[in-house]
């Protein structure tokens, strides 16, 4: 491999690692989700905990925000499909972002 | 309940920062669909072109403040409280540029303050993590929501307060940094309001195009900029942008 091709192979994988964080930050900014006036991530921690509590107890459920708060959540089956719609949202255009970094990496 | 965006912009000698409130306007009412409040002086206001619907406070900004040798026109924000003719107010940045409504929906929670500790290197270089000398952890006032009320009106009161005695806190806290910043400020008045003791924040990382990115293309999507010799972009994503010249792009 000659050095310019050394340098040209430097740069790719440079566009792609920046194109990545920024897709993943990206993605993380988007699991922030508001609701009943809290602050929460819709992330998989949440989610399965939303789940779990829903399955395992009677509403209300109380969960905490992202400040520690406790947030009494009267519906949680509505509160786990916002979660869950907010983090496919993310996750998928992450995803679709992904298959751009594939190609330019061949 | 009246809700808003306010923002603060002055040229100066060497900055049309009104070109860069043209483009943040046009990407808040496209994206947060909010009303919004520009707290300017006519001097600037001159220079603008139509906005459409936009609310204008005029005030002289105040002086003094130098960033690399030249006029920072950045002091006026401890006044958001007074100058916001809204219930709850998202302050910005105009190089703040909302690509998307991810802003909006914390004009809608029950907090009365909420800023953000958190920045990132949209470069991939870290160069926002560098060694802390401060004893107290900075905060990002390129964003941060406020709701009118007791509580909100003394964090301002607060920031007057560090505002007058800059110098003191600065020592008081080993900030090194000697210019005045509203990061410091906030950061110094959250930390005495709220009796030394963690404070509720907003849980983004802001994403942060160091000075030395050339922004190449903006347009209603997203941003491309250069640095050295790499060209990258991204789309549908906030991104603070801290080289002025986007002013001219």
């Amino acid at each position: 491999m000659d050095i310019g091709e050394l340098k040209k192979q430097s740069d790719i994988s440079y566009d792609i690692a920046v194109a990545k964080r920024n897709a993943l930050e990206k993605a993380h900014a988007r699991l922030v989700v508001v609701y009943n006036e809290h602050i929460f991530r819709a992330d998989a921690e949440t989610i399965n905990l939303v789940k779990t509590l829903g399955e395992a107890h009677t509403s209300p459920l109380y969960v905490l925000d992202t400040n520690n708060n406790p947030v009494e959540i009267s519906e949680p089956e509505e509160f786990l499909k916002t979660l869950v719609a907010r983090n496919q949202e993310a996750i998928s255009s992450y995803h679709q972002m992904s298959k751009t970094f594939a190609k330019r990496g061949d | 309940m009246k809700k808003g965006v306010l923002l603060f912009c002055f040229d100066t000698p060497d900055s049309q920062y009104h070109k860069i409130l043209e483009k943040c306007v046009a990407l808040i009412k496209k994206n947060l669909k909010l009303e919004v409040t520009v707290v300017t002086n006519f001097e600037t206001y001159k220079h603008l072109k139509p906005l459409g619907f936009v609310n204008y406070k005029f005030i002289e900004p105040e002086l003094g403040n130098k960033k690399n040798g030249l006029e920072w026109r950045n002091v006026d924000r401890h006044m958001a409280y007074e100058l916001s003719p809204y219930d709850v107010t998202l302050v910005m940045d105009i190089d703040y540029f909302p690509f998307t409504d991810n802003l909006r929906q914390f004009l809608d929670t029950r907090y009365d303050f909420l800023i953000s500790k958190n920045a990132y290197d949209m470069t991939n270089r870290n160069s926002f993590d560098t060694r802390r000398f401060s004893m107290i952890d900075m905060v990002w006032a390129t964003v941060f929501v406020f709701r009118k009320g007791k509580k909100a009106k003394r964090v301002f009161d607060m920031i007057k307060y560090a505002k007058q005695y800059y110098t003191y806190f600065m020592d008081m806290y080993r900030v090194r940094d000697r210019r005045f910043r509203n990061d410091y400020a906030f950061a110094i008045a959250l930390e005495q309001a709220n009796g030394m003791i963690a404070y509720d924040t907003l849980p983004i990382t802001l994403p942060t195009l160091p000075p030395d990115c050339k922004v190449l293309k903006m347009d209603d999507e997203g941003i491309a900029w250069q640095y050295n010799d790499q060209v990258n972009y991204t789309k549908d994503q906030d991104v603070h942008v801290l080289n002025k010249e986007v002013a001219n792009v």
